[in-house]
């Protein structure tokens, strides 16, 4: 009987050792990757035309405005009903489709307000 | 002609699942009066499932599925599938006959098939590589330890299983509810316990829908106000590179030290290169959609139906749903604790909660995450951090069922 309690026993230390052996080389290693890959070239990144006068609103984003009223009418409402702000407040300049090549997970969490 | 027809009427009743409700031996399980309670019991079960799933939303994308395949399998006389040319009847060291299988099996033992031969698990695995975003792990490597403290829970429940009488497969197979994986209990299960199979995927499925209720007040009762209210800094930007060379370095080396977690972390890592190549877009869209979908419902539908009464309707299917829970309380606290140690190692610049989120179930567990520092500090956007723990515990659970698997073939 206590056998098998042994044999849990030395399955659950192997066990947990493994999984964290393996974690801390995997860690060990995305390390190293960063070392070689992001070596200390500076990225100077485009700046990131974040133009709109509504900072949390999910899209804004640079396109040239044409005459879509109809669409930044839209827009406005939208975004005025998920800041909880008057519409008149807001000043839509510009707007960017974004791709539904997101991975599903962030397209949840963009629905759910969660992350911009 | 009278006679002809009270024959033929007869002999309808008789043929009837009514009819066999109610003619219970004394071999069918649960019989009471010759009316066969069993079946009666797993029906409800059933209806209880699916209403879950369909009113509750208990994850019904796999509960529906597993809810009425456990329906259609017990309903008398119906024959759609048969544990016994899966299981036995009861032999001590019994041999699956595929041909038997081909030759006798109905709808779903044909199905069936691809949960016994560990496809099903694999396949979705692929789905869920590609519906993963590895940067925030990238990006914060040190989350990974986080999502192995999260696996504790895995081990505890193992050695409880142990202590109420379960036998050490079963065991493993109990234990890894607490990775919070589905498919991955499935593939251990399958294996190791393939009796215990209904239970566990029942018990693994509705505490992942449960996450948002059990999680909250252990996350509360082990952290402070100040760990709670951590800010944590931006993460890093990830590139490119390091997102394809990812999959395939954590392929090699799960492959090197725990060859039998190769099929789940070997599927995962082949969907997350799908996504992030950028050059297999369409089967990247076939995999997080259609293939994964299809396979839910194969997998949903085989799985629930191995629940029969005399299979489902025993002690060990409690003990087995408290057992999950337990599993679920302790990787969630294993995670936490971590964290606070992270936190006390850093300096305070690590926020417990995010432990909590190594508990495999994407995107949930991350989710919870965030809304419980958001309650602390409605500023603190926590879920990209959580996300690294939380895409960590799916590696660490896949790592965890393979060191079982390879236990098993030793012990």
């Amino acid at each position: 009987m206590n056998n098998i309690y042994a044999q849990g026993a030395v399955v659950s230390v192997i066990g947990l050792c493994t999984v964290f052996l393996v974690l801390a080389i995997l860690w060990g290693v995305l390390e190293l990757m960063r070392v070689f890959f992001t070596a200390p070239k500076k990225q100077t990144k485009p700046a990131k035309a974040q133009s709109a006068p509504a900072p949390a609103a999910p899209a804004p984003a640079p396109v040239a405005v044409a005459d879509d009223g109809e669409l930044i009418a839209v827009l406005t409402a939208a975004i005025a009903a998920s800041l909880n702000r008057p519409a008149s407040s807001l000043n839509i300049r510009s707007y960017r489709k974004v791709g539904t090549a997101a991975p599903a997970w962030n397209q949840v969490a963009r629905r759910d307000n969660l992350i911009g | 002609m009278l006679n002809l027809l009270i024959e033929g009427i007869t002999s309808f009743i008789q043929s009837t699942g009514i009819a066999k409700i109610f003619a219970a031996t004394a071999e069918t399980p649960l019989a009471f009066a010759g009316v066969d309670f069993g079946t009666i019991i797993m029906l409800a079960i059933s209806c209880v499932l699916i209403y879950l799933a369909i009113g509750k939303e208990f994850e019904p994308l796999l509960l529906l599925p597993i809810a009425f395949g456990m329906l259609l399998s017990n309903l008398p006389l119906a024959n759609v599938m048969h544990n016994v040319l899966f299981v036995g009847s009861g032999e001590e060291h019994f041999v699956m006959d595929f041909g038997k299988i081909l030759h006798e099996g109905g709808l779903l033992d044909l199905l069936y098939l691809g949960v016994k031969l560990g496809i099903y698990p694999s396949l979705i695995f692929i789905g869920i590589g590609a519906m993963t975003d590895f940067s925030p792990l990238i990006a914060n490597p040190k989350s990974l330890l986080l999502g192995a403290a999260a696996q504790l829970g895995v081990f505890l429940a193992f050695f409880g299983a142990l202590f109420l009488g379960f036998n050490i497969y079963e065991a493993m197979s109990i234990g890894i509810i607490g990775g919070a994986d589905g498919p991955t209990a499935i593939l251990v299960t399958k294996t190791l316990a393939p009796k215990l199979l209904p239970a566990i995927a029942v018990a693994a499925y509705s505490y992942m829908a449960l996450i948002p209720i059990i999680q909250p007040p252990i996350m509360k009762a082990l952290t402070t106000k100040k760990e709670r209210s951590v800010k944590m800094g931006q993460l890093r930007p990830v590139s490119k590179l390091e997102r394809l060379v990812f999959p395939i370095i954590v392929t090699i080396v799960v492959a090197l030290i725990v060859p039998d977690a190769v099929p789940l972390v070997g599927c995962l890592m082949l969907g997350n290169l799908f996504k992030e190549s950028g050059v297999t877009e369409r089967l990247s869209k076939t995999v997080q959609n259609e293939l994964i979908n299809i396979v839910t419902i194969f997998l949903g539908v085989t799985v629930g139906a191995t629940a029969s009464a005399d299979t489902f309707l025993q002690k060990e299917t409690l003990f087995i749903i408290v057992l999950g829970l337990v599993a679920f309380c302790m990787s969630t606290a294993g995670g936490i604790l971590f964290g606070k140690l992270m936190y006390v190692l850093t300096g305070g610049k690590v926020n417990p909660l995010i432990g909590s989120a190594g508990v495999s179930a994407v995107p949930m567990a991350a989710r919870v995450a965030q809304t419980v520092g958001r309650e602390e500090d409605p500023t603190n956007f926590l879920l990209m951090h959580a996300m690294g723990p939380n895409v960590a515990g799916v590696i660490g659970s896949a790592v965890a069922a393979g060191v079982f698997l390879a236990m098993a073939k030793v012990l």
